[in-house]
Order: C-alpha cells, then sequence, then structure tokens
C-alpha cells in the first residue's frame, strides 16, 4: 500500500512523496505522487491513473485534509499522470488542474469542465500556493510535446515528471538514490526511448542547471538529492536521446 | 491494489447499455420491414392497376399500405432518437458508479472520518439519482411511443386482412393478389413480434 512521505518541511511548507505500491497490479506502473503543501493549501503534482486512486487518496488523507486541496499539476496529458482526474474532482468539484495549454482541449476527456484547467503557457508560469509561488518550469518534448515540471524556489525542490524516471526492480524499492552509478542503469533505457529530441534535452539541462536544486523528483523511480541531482543532469546532457537501442 | 469489488462485476448498466443495444437491433430490423412493405404496397398498386375493376379496393388498401409503411418509418425514426439518447444517460449512470465505487473504495482505506467524503458521497448519490431519474423518464416515454407504433400496427394488420378479402374478388388477378396480401399479413405479423420485444425492454431495472 502505498504511504506518503515526508520528504520536506519548514514550518507549514511541506512536500510529501506517495511513492512505492508493492500492494498494485504488476500490470501497472509504479508511479510517484507528490503533495506540496502550505498553510492551508495544497497542490497534488501528478496525481496518478484511476487504478490507483484509492491508494493514493489514503496514503494522502493519512497525512493531511484532502478537502485543503486547492489544485492538481499535470506535467503532462499520460493516463498514468492524470486519468484520476474525474475522481478528484467527484471529491472536490472546485479542483484547479495546471496543465500546458496543449491539453486543454485532451484532458476533459478524463473529466472536469472549462472551468477545471488553467492553461499553463509553453515559457511556464508561476503558480500560487499559499504564501509560496512555484514556477511552472517547461520541459516540452521531455517527453510530451506540452510538458512542464514545478519548482519550488523556496524548498529547492524540482518535480522532474518523467525526466530522472527509473524503472527500478522490486528489490531497489529505496525512496532516495544511494549509489547514482547502479541506480542510474535503470533510468537509461527510459530516458533513451521517451525522450525524442536532444536539443530539448540541452535546452531543459542549460534551464535547470541555473536553479538551486537540493532534490530532483520524478514520477517513477527514487529522488536525487544534493550532488546526485547534478551528476544527474550532467549525465543526461551526455545521454545519446531519441534511439530505440544502442 | 486491486480494483474495486464492484468494478470486477460488470455494473447493471453495462446491462442497460445491452438493452439499447437490443432495442437498437429490433428498431433497425422494424425499418427494414416498413421498408419492404413500401415496396411491396408500391408493387400491389401497379397489379391493382393491372387487374382494372375487379381490383380497385385492392388498390386503395394497397395506397393505405404504403402510408402505414411510411407512418411507421416515422415512428421508428423518433424511437431511434429516444434510443440515442439514451446512450447519453447510460454512459452518465456508468461513469457516475465507477466513480462511486472507487470513491468507495478510498474512503474505506481511509476511514470515514476523513473530512469531506460525507459531502462528496452525498453529492455523487445525488448525481446517480438524477442521472437515474433521466433515464426513468426516458424509459416512459419509449413504452409509452412503442405502445403508440403497437396500435398503428393493428391497424396495418386490419389493413393487411381487409386486402386478402378484396384478393379474393380480384378475378384472373386473385391468386397474385392473395400472395401479396399474404405477404403484407406476414411482414406485419413480424412487425408484431418486434414490437412486442421492444415493448418488454426496459431501460431501467427496478
Amino acid at each position: 500500500m502505498k504511504q506518503a512521505h515526508c520528504i520536506y518541511q519548514n514550518d507549514e511548507h511541506r512536500w510529501l512523496a506517495i511513492a512505492r505500491d508493492a500492494s498494485k497490479p504488476g500490470y501497472l506502473i509504479d508511479t510517484n505522487e507528490y503533495l506540496v503543501m502550505d498553510g492551508e493549501q495544497a497542490l497534488l503534482c501528478d496525481p496518478g491513473g484511476i487504478e490507483i486512486f484509492p491508494a493514493v487518496f489514503s496514503a494522502l488523507s493519512a497525512e493531511c485534509d484532502p478537502t485543503k486541496l486547492a489544485g492538481i499539476f499535470a506535467s503532462h496529458q499520460d493516463p498514468d499522470i492524470i486519468s484520476s482526474l474525474a475522481l478528484w474532482l467527484e471529491f472536490k468539484p472546485d479542483l484547479k488542474c495546471y496543465t500546458s495549454w496543449l491539453w486543454q482541449s485532451f484532458l476533459p476527456h478524463f473529466g472536469g469542465s472549462e472551468s477545471t484547467f488553467v492553461p499553463i503557457p509553453d515559457p511556464g508560469m508561476t503558480i500560487r500556493l499559499g504564501s509560496l509561488e512555484l514556477q511552472a518550469i517547461p520541459a516540452h518534448y521531455l517527453h510530451s510535446s506540452g510538458n512542464h515540471h514545478l519548482y519550488d524556489p523556496k524548498a529547492k525542490i524540482l518535480f522532474s515528471g518523467d525526466v530522472g524516471a527509473a524503472l527500478l526492480p522490486p528489490d531497489q524499492g529505496g525512496l532516495y538514490v544511494e549509489d547514482f552509478s547502479r541506480h542510474i542503469r535503470h533510468a537509461e533505457g527510459f530516458h533513451k526511448r521517451w525522450m525524442g529530441s536532444d536539443r530539448a534535452k540541452r535546452d531543459w539541462c542549460e534551464r535547470v542547471s541555473r536553479l538551486e536544486i537540493d532534490m530532483m523528483v520524478p514520477q517513477h523511480g527514487a529522488i536525487y538529492q544534493g550532488p546526485d541531482v547534478q551528476r544527474f543532469i550532467n549525465w543526461f546532457a551526455a545521454l545519446e536521446v531519441g534511439v530505440l537501442r544502442g | 491494489m486491486n480494483a474495486p469489488e464492484k468494478l470486477k462485476k460488470p455494473p447493471r448498466s453495462a446491462s442497460e447499455l445491452t438493452c439499447i443495444v437490443r432495442v437498437n437491433e429490433e428498431i433497425k430490423s422494424i425499418v427494414a420491414t416498413a421498408f419492404r412493405i413500401n415496396l411491396m404496397a408500391l408493387n400491389a398498386i401497379f397489379l391493382a392497376k393491372r387487374a382494372g375493376n375487379a381490383a380497385l379496393g385492392f388498390g386503395v388498401l394497397s395506397n393505405e399500405l404504403r402510408r402505414f409503411a411510411q407512418d411507421l418509418t416515422h415512428h421508428m425514426a423518433s424511437l431511434r432518437d429516444m434510443t440515442s439518447g439514451s446512450v447519453g444517460s447510460v454512459t452518465g449512470v456508468v461513469q457516475q458508479q465507477r466513480n462511486s465505487a472507487i470513491l468507495l473504495q478510498a474512503i474505506r482505506l481511509s476511514g470515514d472520518g476523513v473530512p469531506g467524503v460525507r459531502e462528496a458521497r452525498k453529492r455523487g448519490a445525488q448525481r446517480l439519482a438524477e442521472q437515474h431519474g433521466r433515464l426513468r423518464a426516458l424509459d416512459l416515454r419509449l413504452r409509452a411511443a412503442v405502445e403508440e407504433t403497437q396500435q398503428l400496427v393493428e391497424l396495418g394488420g386490419v389493413l393487411a386482412r381487409s386486402a386478402k378479402i378484396e384478393a379474393a374478388y380480384g378475378g384472373g388477378f386473385s391468386p397474385a393478389l392473395m400472395q401479396v396480401s399474404t405477404d403484407f399479413a406476414e411482414v406485419i405479423a413480424q412487425i408484431k413480434r418486434s414490437l412486442e420485444v421492444l415493448g418488454k425492454e426496459r431501460l431501467v431495472k427496478d
């Protein structure tokens, strides 16, 4: 069963990682959901698919009041990211969903109405949550054509969606990357296949290198902290992407 | 985590969707038969013209049967519009039932004490009741329309029987006219059977 782990706390400003669901069916890819909270408001990053909604809702409710959920940030349009939207809206009909403008007319197929969606322009935007000013950072073509990551300058955490994702074997279920060289082997194939543009990758590496990042939290796999963040960026910058094999 | 228990069984609305499919198939079959009656009536009109004075009554009845076929086609078109509308309502019920079942599973895992869950369940139940209400109203309209069509087909049956009587006075054309009127009676009996099936279908199970 999924559990919420606090990965950052400064008074009422918290980041929770809802990760590792050993009891989910094997045919579903494992996903991480992240909850950013500040005071009376919370934002859920990539809430996941329909099938895992009960597990995510339950883990979230164990740590916070779910009525405080003000919004959802969807890095892109994939079903493992946002197909549970209708269920979150079932619980809280006035939720706002922040996502790339590109998906504004596609995501309502999962649920929601015109008033649900807050389109994020291509260059990104600021998302206010309590006293926080979260930054939607462009990550287009990594892998989706309309893709954003979420940066919290106060916590120095970058939610990086599919970038940094690793398909880990069951015996490597730790929340954080412990041995970068060992870990990155499980990320290589994924990044080569899923990240389609070398130019987009270089742009992203330059963009995030300018940010102060203590933790990079991906949607699949383990969390990069401290020097592993820059290690990952360097590794990614050098990686040949958009290839089937090799 | 496993899919919620309720989702493993096909929801009741799935059988309601199957019911709509069956209704549509019956409607399609009646429309095809009505088209056949229309053609048969046209042929019968020509045959009666060839038979001359001996088949004047048969000609009038054939004209009436043709009009009946056209009326039947209009009735079936409005029935089809109703079932198209009901697909939307049933889909709404299916989605709401699925969402409510998953939300219930989430609430069971989290415990009833979680703020907001009672209100969410209440809203879901209210939406489901509204959707069921719409479907029930549609079901009533559909049944009333089927009954109205059954009355029309009764008239068709009377026309076919009268055509059979008129055929007996058709002189040398009598065997041909008799054959045509027997065909009319058979297809109208077929439509009656289809309407009986339609009359038994329910979009909403009590």
